[in-house]
Order: structure tokens, then C-alpha cells, then sequence
């Protein structure tokens, strides 16, 4: 560091580090094997956990890698076909509900249709 | 006879490949080894030109791979070494002409009739750069230091790797010693702390590399060339002889040392030392 880059505080660096650094970013890219076929292993896992909850179009999903703000990210794209929440309902006791259920469990599912 | 098979790849081109490999097997036979160089860049041959061998081609690698010549009807015998011999590519062929099997057959037929088997690889990662290295024992990767090509340097090692050869070594060529000094370029440690393979030479740009080229004499012959001194010690290293490493990056200059001082020149790069 010379004397005037010493008094101004900061230290530029050499092309020559430049590139070593802009090399170091590029190699752990490219070292990372994110391959199209674990890529659609992953989409698989996604679609499998999601069609739980909910109905996706399966053909418009897309599973990307992606980088961010200095991350690698997993970016994916479920377009949802049509929204479907089921849960059991067991009424509080004290409910006309729970009298009519005798104990019971009610299987309720909505459904949201998309406006298409 | 204990013959060794050796690669010389690069993945990118125009990095010194074919110089690379003429410069170590003229060298290996100046030392007294019988040496082969083979050059597999079918279609784009150069390692005869290089050697100044091109009038005198009649067979070639394909010729001997397709039984169409005896192998030694296709090698050529060097100018001034006794012991050095060049099977050449063909020109006028392309390079699914030879299959992986193919190349490693050929190479099963040099070993018993040398000590080294040098071969030329083309540039790139597809069918021509794995049947060059098929049949190899060892792999020695040619990078310059700069961006692109220690990029396509490191594919390579993964490549190599993935293909169950061992760890490669790496000569770095076209180094230029004033402007890793002032900085301007990665040195030798960037390199290495990238790549982390083991080094066997640094070769520093040099212009009679041209001249030598132009006259079809390997640098190696020119005693004055710092080029043509670091492939000798390179060659010696393949021998298993210890031979220090060149010292290419010299001390700077008083006036480099006074614009450092005075903070007109490029920062000082601090040496760093391979972990």
C-alpha cells in the first residue's frame, strides 16, 4: 500500500487480484453440480409434497437454480389450478355442531376454483 | 520396460498444448529416453509443424489405427534426436474417425518400444480430449494465468478425475514476470490456491518461443531462452528429479519500489503461500 493510499484509508486492488477473486466466485459456480436431472428429481419431491395441499398445473412448473444476492437459491414456479384445504373438524362440545356429530369427526374440504 | 503414458490437455485452446508437448519430448530424449509424441488433434494437426517434421508425413495416426500402415511405417524420426519420434494426426479427417478403444490399443502397442509416450490432446471436452487421455497413465494440464483458461483448467481436473485418472499437474505457461509484479496479473500461488494441484513447471512468456516455432526448432535446443530452461527443468521433474522451481517472479525495481512508495504505482500483492 503506498503512502497516499495509506492517508486516504482505502487500498484499490491489482488487476491481478481482481481476476483471482472474480475466479474464485466463477469456479465454486461451476463446481456446484446442480444437474438438469437432480433439478427434476427435486421438482418431483416439490410436486409430490405440494399436490397434498394443493392441485398445481403440473405442466407449467418450473424448478430453476438461481443466484441472489450473493445465495444460491432454488427458485420454483407451481402455478396453483385450484385451491384445496381439507381438515377434520371435531366441534367444541358445547356447539348444537358437536350434539348433531355424536362424538364424531366431520371431513370438511373446500374448494377454490380458479377464474378462468 | 517401464513405459509412461502422458496427456498433455488443457480444455481451452491456444494455451501451449502442442508447444508443451514438443519442448517436453525433445527434451526427455535429449536427457537419453527413447520418446513418442503423439499428436491426437485430428483434422487440426500441428504438433509436426511445430517440430519441424510437416514434409515429411507420409502415415498417420488414423492410417495406423485403421491397419491401413505398420505403426512404425507411421512414425516419423526427429531431425536431431535419435530416440524421438512423432506420429502425426491426419488432416483430412475428423475426429470420430478414432474411438476411445482405438486409442487405447495404440497406446498399448507404443509402451514396449518407449520410455515416454507423449500425448498432444485437442482442445475442448468432447470425444477427441477423452480418447487422448484413455490411455494415459498421467495427465499433465497446460493453463496461462488468466481467467478463461484456469477456468477450462479446472473443468478439465474434474473430467480427469471423473474418468479415474490420477491428480494431474499443471504446467503454467506465458507467465510474465513484470506484470505479476506490478500486479496486473494473478501469480503463481493464485493460480494454485484455485486449482490445488501440484505444479510441474512455470514456462515465462517469452518471444523467441515464436522464432522457435516459426523455424520448426523446439525452444529447449536455444540455451539463452528462459522458456526453453524452464521445459528442460519441467521435463526433469517428469523424471522424478527434484529440480527447485524457477524463479520467474524477480525482485521489482528501485523505480517500481519508489511509485509503490509513493502510492503512484499498483499496490504491492503480498506472497502467499499455498495452505
Amino acid at each position: 500500500m503506498g503512502v497516499f493510499e495509506f492517508m486516504l484509508g482505502r487500498k484499490k486492488p491489482s488487476p491481478g487480484e481482481v481476476a483471482r477473486e472474480r475466479l474464485k466466485v466463477v469456479l465454486a459456480n461451476d463446481r456446484i453440480k446442480v444437474n438438469p436431472e437432480l433439478l427434476e428429481l427435486i421438482k418431483m419431491d416439490l410436486l409430490k409434497a405440494i399436490s397434498q395441499r394443493m392441485e398445481v398445473d403440473e405442466q407449467r412448473v418450473q424448478v430453476n437454480m438461481t443466484r441472489e444476492g450473493g445465495l444460491d437459491k432454488i427458485l420454483a414456479d407451481m402455478p396453483v389450478k385450484r385451491q384445496k384445504i381439507a381438515f377434520e373438524w371435531d366441534p367444541p362440545a358445547y356447539t348444537p355442531a358437536a350434539n348433531a356429530l355424536k362424538g364424531n369427526k366431520l371431513h370438511v374440504e373446500v374448494e377454490r376454483m380458479d377464474e378462468e | 520396460m517401464d513405459s509412461r503414458v502422458i496427456t498433455i490437455t488443457s480444455g481451452k485452446g491456444g494455451v501451449g498444448k502442442t508447444t508443451t508437448t514438443a519442448n517436453l519430448g525433445t527434451a526427455l530424449a535429449m536427457m537419453g529416453k527413447k520418446v513418442a509424441v503423439v499428436d491426437s488433434d485430428i483434422g487440426l494437426r500441428n504438433l509436426d509443424a511445430v517440430m519441424g517434421l510437416e514434409n515429411r508425413i507420409v502415415y498417420d495416426l488414423v492410417d495406423v489405427v485403421e491397419g491401413q500402415c505398420r505403426l512404425r511405417q507411421a512414425l516419423i524420426k526427429d531431425k536431431r534426436q535419435s530416440e524421438l519420434y512423432l506420429l502425426p494426426a491426419a488432416q483430412t479427417r475428423d475426429k470420430n474417425a478414432v474411438n476411445s478403444v482405438q486409442m487405447e490399443q495404440l497406446c498399448q502397442q507404443l509402451r514396449p518400444e518407449f520410455d515416454y509416450i507423449l500425448i498432444d490432446s485437442p482442445a475442448g471436452i468432447e470425444q477427441g480430449f477423452r480418447n487422448a487421455i484413455v490411455g494415459a497413465d498421467e495427465i499433465v494440464i497446460v493453463a496461462n494465468p488468466e481467467m478463461a483458461s484456469v477456468r477450462d483448467a479446472d473443468r478439465i481436473i474434474g473430467l480427469v478425475e471423473a474418468a479415474g485418472k490420477p491428480e494431474p499437474r499443471l504446467i503454467l505457461n506465458r507467465l510474465r514476470p513484470e506484470m505479476v509484479r506490478r500486479g496486473d496479473m494473478m501469480d503463481v500461488a493464485d493460480v494454485l490456491e484455485v486449482l490445488g494441484i501440484d505444479l510441474l513447471g512455470i514456462i515465462p512468456e517469452d518471444e523467441t518461443i515464436i522464432v522457435a516455432i516459426n523455424k520448426g526448432e523446439p525452444i529447449v535446443y536455444d540455451k539463452r531462452a528462459r522458456a526453453g530452461k524452464a521445459f528442460l527443468n519441467a521435463a526433469q521433474r517428469i523424471m522424478g528429479e527434484e529440480v527447485p522451481l524457477e524463479d520467474v517472479e524477480d525482485a521489482p525495481t528501485l523505480m517500481e519500489r519508489l511509485r509503490r512508495l509513493m502510492g503512484f504505482g499498483p499496490a504491492l500483492t503480498e506472497k502467499r503461500v499455498r495452505s
